[in-house]
C-alpha cells in the first residue's frame, strides 16, 4: 500500500477487513477523485488446506469435509464429489436419487440467488430490498430443512445415492413454498427493472460485452449476463438434467442490471424445474452399494453451482482414501474480471461490481507452488510460519511506522 | 421510471407482525427430520465399528467390553459432531437416530458435551477406567 | 442573579441542554423503529440510542497517528454546540423561543451547517483514506443541498415578510403553508434528509464503500458527540418544518404530533430509496432541487405573498 501523502496515487484499500466484504480478500483501487484508475486483487487470506486434508480422510469422511468448502453452495460440492467418486468406482446411482440431487441443487440455487439479491441490494444501499429478500429466503431454507433436516449443509448426498426421500406431504410443502417464492421473485424482478433510483445504480454499470467475457473466462450467471452461452447443466448434463433438461437463461447487455435479471430469471426457471421434477420423480431405491475402496484411476466431474461451473479432479490409488483431490470454484474464474470491470467506474459502484460476480473468497483460496526444475518442494509448518512472518513483517512495517 | 416500488410491501410490513422470530421464547417448532443430538441404542449393535470409521468429525467412540455378550458403550462428543447423519446411514441395525427435539446444545463451559450410551453397568465400568483420549486419525 | 440563572437553565436544561438531548435520542429511536417496522423487522428497544451513547462515552477514545489533537477533540464539541444553539431560537416542545433577533433564521440555518462542516474537517484532519473520501463527499454534499434548502426555507420568510423566526412562526400559525407552498415543503424535507446523511443521501458515510466516511477514525466520545449532534439536527429540522409549514406549534401535544408527521415521511422515504452516488446527488440537487425552490419563489411572488 502506498502512503496516502503520495499525490499521484490515492489508493483506496478494500479488505481484507471491510464492511463491503463478508469474507477476507484484498482489493487496492487507485482513484482519481471518485474514478477508479487501476485495481489489483490479492487473495489467499482464508486458505484452509482442505485439499490436503482430504488425502488423510476416507472417501466417506471427505464427502462431509468437501461439503463444507462453501456454506452457501454446499450441496453442489458434495454432488460434484459424489459424481466423480461414483464414476471412478463404476457405480450406477438409482434414478430417484439422481432426481433428488437435482431437486436439492435447484432449491439451493434459489436460496443462493436470493441471498445474493439481498447482498447486492445492501451494497447499493437499498437495505429494504435486502431485508425483504432475506425474509423470503427463509421460505426456501424452511423447505430445505423439512426435506433434509438442516438449513445449511444439508448432507443430503451419500456416496451411491441420497439419504432423504421426498414424500407426498413434502412435495406439497415444496409446491406451496414455490408458489409464494415465484410471486415474490416476479415482484423483485419488477423492482430491479423499474425502480428509478435503483436503475441508476445498475444500468450501464460494469459493462462486460461478450468478447471481454469470453477472454477473461467468466462463467456462471456473470457470464450468462454477458451472453456467454455456457451452462454445465446443458452442455454436459449430469444427475437428472440429461433426462429433464432445464431452461437456460441468457442476457446480452452484460451490465449489473443484466446480472440481476439473469439470477432472478434463473430462479424462475428453477421453480418450473422443481415442479416438473416433483411430477416425474422416478420410482427406485435411494441408494446403491458403494465399495469402501475405490478403483485406481482419475476422474473429472463438472457441475453448475449457483455461481458457475464447479470443477473437481479426483485421483484414487485404489485405497480407502483419495490420493489427490483438486477443486476449482467458480469465483476463481470470475474474480479477475473485477479488476478490469472497475476501471473508469465510480468508487461508489465498486462494491456492487465486486458483488456482481457473487464472490466467495474462502471457497476459492488455493496455494500452488510451481517449481521450474521439477523438484518436489516441501513446505513444513515452520517454513510456512516463517514465510508469513517475513511477508507481513516487511509488507506492513513500513506502513505502520511511517 | 418508477419510484418507491416497494411501497406496498413496506405498508404491509408496518401493519403486520415483524418477520423476526422471537427466539428463545417461544421456541420454534421442530421439523420432523431435524437432526439434533444423536441417540444410540445398544440393542442392535454388533461392534462392527463402521459408524466410528465413517464419522467425519471423530465425534464417536465405541468401547467394546465383551463382543460376544454384546456389551458395548458408545461415547459421543456433541461438541465435535457436525450432524451430518452419516452414522445413521452407516449402521445397518439402526442403532443411531437423531433427536429432533434436542437441538439447543450450546453451553458456556466445556463440560457436559460428552455423552455415554449403553447399559448402566457398562457405562460405569468404562467411566471407572482411566480415560484414554481418542487418538486423532492421521 | 435571576437572569444568570435563567441563562444557565436555557443553556443546560431547556430548551438547549439535557431536554433537547433526551428529545433527540427519543426521535432517533422513533426513526429507527419506524424504519425497522417498514422493513418487517422488530427494531431496537426505546433505550437503544441512550445505551449507544453511554457505551460510546465509556469507550476509550483512540487518537490516531498523524492527526491534529486539538482539532480531533474540539471538532465534535463545536459541531454539537452549534446544533444545540439553534434550539434557543426555536419553539421546542411548543413553548415560545428563548431568544430571538431579526435575521436569526439565517443564523439558525448556518449553525445547523456547522456540524456538517465540522464533520468534513474531522475527516480531512485524519490521514485515513476512507475518512478523506468521506470528508470530500460530506463537503460536496453540503454545497449541493445547502442552497436549495435555504432557498426553500426563505419561502415562508418571504411570505411573512420577516427574517426573524418568531415573526415567521406567528405568520405560519395562522396559515398552513403546506397548502400554499407545497413545493417548498418537499424541498425542505428532502434537504433535511441530505443534511442528516440518511438514505438516499448517505453516500458520505456509505459503509459498503468507505466504512464510516469521515467518522471512520472516531471512537468513543468524539463519535458519540457527532452522533448526538446529528440526532439533535433531526429534532431541530423537524421543529422548523412543523413551525413553518404545518400551521405552527402551539402546545407540547401539538409539537409532538406535528413533528412526528414529517418524521414518518422521512422514515418512509428512507425505506423506499437506494443510496445515490455523490455525483448523482449533486446533479439531482442542482438540476431539480434548486429549480423547484426557485419555482416556489416565483409562485410566492405571483400570488403576491412577497411584501
Amino acid at each position: 500500500m502506498t502512503p496516502s501523502t503520495d499525490r499521484k496515487r490515492f489508493t483506496v484499500p478494500i479488505g481484507p477487513q471491510h464492511p463491503a466484504l463478508k469474507e477476507p480478500g484484498h482489493f487496492a483501487f487507485d482513484v482519481d477523485g471518485e474514478i477508479v484508475q487501476s485495481a489489483s486483487v490479492r487473495l489467499g487470506y482464508a486458505h484452509r488446506g482442505i485439499e490436503k486434508a482430504t488425502e488423510s480422510r476416507t472417501w466417506v469422511q471427505n464427502l462431509y469435509l468437501l461439503e463444507r468448502i462453501c456454506g452457501i453452495c454446499s450441496h453442489i460440492h458434495a454432488t460434484a464429489y459424489c459424481l466423480g467418486v461414483e464414476k471412478l468406482a463404476e457405480v450406477e446411482v438409482p434414478p430417484r436419487a439422481q432426481a433428488i440431487r437435482s431437486l436439492v441443487a435447484e432449491l439451493e440455487r434459489i436460496h443462493s440467488h436470493l441471498l445474493w439479491l439481498g447482498v447486492a441490494a445492501h451494497e447499493a444501499g437499498f437495505d429494504t430490498l435486502f431485508m425483504y429478500s432475506w425474509r423470503d429466503r427463509e421460505t426456501v431454507m424452511d423447505i430445505l430443512e423439512a426435506l433434509t433436516g438442516n438449513r445449511v449443509h444439508y448432507s443430503a448426498n451419500v456416496l451411491g445415492g441420497v439419504k432423504y426421500d421426498v414424500d407426498d406431504k413434502q412435495a406439497a410443502t415444496i409446491r406451496e413454498g414455490l408458489d409464494f417464492l415465484e410471486e415474490r421473485t416476479l415482484h423483485y424482478l419488477e423492482v430491479v427493472t423499474t425502480d428509478g433510483l435503483f436503475l441508476q445504480r445498475t444500468r450501464g454499470i460494469g459493462v462486460m460485452n461478450r468478447d471481454e467475457a469470453e477472454q477473461s473466462g467468466v462463467i456462471g450467471p456473470t457470464g450468462r449476463a454477458s451472453g456467454v452461452h455456457r451452462d454445465v447443466r446443458i452442455d454436459s448434463p449430469y444427475t437428472a438434467y440429461a433426462e429433464h433438461p432445464i431452461l437456460p437463461v441468457y442476457e446480452s447487455t452484460g451490465d449489473l442490471l443484466a446480472r440481476f435479471i439473469v439470477r432472478l430469471r434463473e430462479q424462475l426457471a428453477s421453480f418450473e424445474y422443481i415442479r416438473m421434477l416433483l411430477d416425474h420423480l422416478p420410482n427406485s431405491p435411494l441408494t446403491t452399494r458403494m465399495p469402501r475402496r475405490v478403483k485406481e484411476g482419475e476422474a473429472i466431474s463438472r457441475v453448475e453451482a449457483p455461481r458457475g461451473e464447479l470443477f473437481y479432479f479426483i485421483k484414487s490409488n485404489g485405497g480407502d482414501m483419495p490420493e489427490r483431490i483438486h477443486v476449482r470454484t467458480p469465483t476463481l474464474c470470475n474474480i479477475a474480471s473485477v479488476a478490469q470491470l472497475v476501471i473508469g467506474q465510480h468508487l461508489a459502484d465498486v462494491p456492487m461490481i465486486l458483488v456482481g460476480i457473487d464472490p466467495c473468497f474462502s471457497c476459492n483460496d488455493r496455494t500452488s507452488v510451481i517449481s521450474q526444475d521439477g523438484q518436489r518442494d516441501l513446505w513444513t509448518w515452520d517454513r510456512l510460519r516463517q514465510y508469513g512472518i517475513n511477508h507481513y513483517g516487511t509488507h506492513y512495517s513500513k506502513d505502520i511506522h511511517r | 421510471m418508477k419510484l418507491g416500488t416497494l411501497f406496498k410491501d413496506a405498508l404491509h410490513a408496518l401493519f403486520s407482525r415483524a418477520a423476526t422470530e422471537p427466539y428463545p421464547n417461544p421456541q420454534p417448532n421442530e421439523t420432523e427430520r431435524l437432526r439434533g443430538r444423536l441417540m444410540w441404542a445398544p440393542e442392535g449393535c454388533t461392534g462392527c465399528n463402521l459408524c466410528v470409521k465413517d464419522c467425519p468429525a471423530n465425534a464417536i467412540d465405541l468401547f467394546v467390553l465383551d463382543k460376544k455378550a454384546k456389551q458395548f458403550v458408545m461415547r459421543y462428543d456433541v461438541g465435535r459432531c457436525t450432524f451430518c447423519g452419516q452414522c445413521m446411514q452407516s449402521c445397518r441395525f439402526e442403532c443411531w437416530h437423531a433427536a429432533n427435539d434436542d437441538w439447543s446444545l450450546a453451553g458456556t463451559t466445556v463440560d457436559g458435551f460428552t455423552y455415554y450410551y449403553g447399559e448402566e453397568d457398562d457405562v460405569e465400568r468404562v467411566l471407572a477406567e482411566p480415560v484414554e483420549e481418542h487418538p486423532v486419525k492421521v | 442573579m435571576t437572569e444568570l440563572l435563567q441563562v444557565l437553565v436555557t443553556m443546560l436544561f431547556f430548551p438547549a441542554g439535557l431536554f433537547l438531548l433526551a428529545n433527540a435520542m427519543f426521535y432517533q429511536w422513533i426513526d429507527r423503529k419506524l424504519v425497522a417496522r417498514l422493513q418487517d423487522r422488530v427494531g431496537p428497544p426505546w433505550y437503544q440510542p441512550l445505551a449507544d451513547t453511554v457505551k460510546l462515552l465509556a469507550n476509550e477514545e483512540v487518537l490516531p497517528f498523524g492527526v491534529n489533537k486539538w482539532l480531533f477533540i474540539g471538532l465534535p464539541i463545536i459541531g454539537l454546540a452549534g446544533a444545540l444553539t439553534t434550539a434557543l431560537y426555536l419553539p421546542i416542545a411548543g413553548l415560545p423561543p428563548a431568544y430571538g433577533f431579526p435575521g436569526d433564521l439565517i443564523v439558525t440555518v448556518y449553525m445547523l451547517s456547522m456540524l456538517t462542516l465540522c464533520l468534513g474537517l474531522a475527516g480531512a484532519n485524519t490521514r485515513d483514506r476512507f475518512s478523506m473520501v468521506g470528508a470530500t463527499r460530506t463537503l460536496t454534499q453540503l454545497f449541493s443541498y445547502e442552497a436549495p434548502f435555504l432557498l426553500a426555507l426563505l419561502g415562508p420568510a418571504l411570505a411573512a415578510g420577516s427574517w426573524q423566526l418568531s415573526d415567521i412562526m406567528a405568520y405560519a400559525s395562522g396559515n398552513w403553508l403546506l397548502l400554499t407552498q407545497p413545493i417548498g415543503f418537499v424541498v425542505v424535507i428532502i434537504g433535511l434528509m441530505g443534511k442528516l446523511e440518511i438514505t438516499p443521501f448517505d453516500a458520505p458515510e456509505a459503509e459498503t464503500e468507505i466504512v464510516a466516511g469521515a467518522l471512520t477514525e472516531y471512537s468513543g466520545r468524539g463519535l458519540a458527540l457527532f452522533r448526538l449532534g446529528q440526532w439533535v439536527e433531526l429534532v431541530i429540522g423537524l421543529t422548523m418544518i412543523a413551525a413553518f409549514y404545518l400551521g405552527g406549534i402551539h402546545n407540547p401535544l401539538d409539537y409532538v404530533i406535528k413533528t412526528l408527521f414529517p418524521l414518518l415521511i422521512i422514515a418512509g422515504l428512507q425505506t423506499l430509496m437506494t443510496r445515490l452516488r455523490i455525483d448523482q446527488t449533486v446533479g439531482m440537487w442542482w438540476r431539480y432541487g434548486a429549480l423547484l425552490a426557485l419555482v416556489q419563489w416565483l409562485l410566492i411572488f405571483l400570488m403576491g405573498g412577497g411584501q
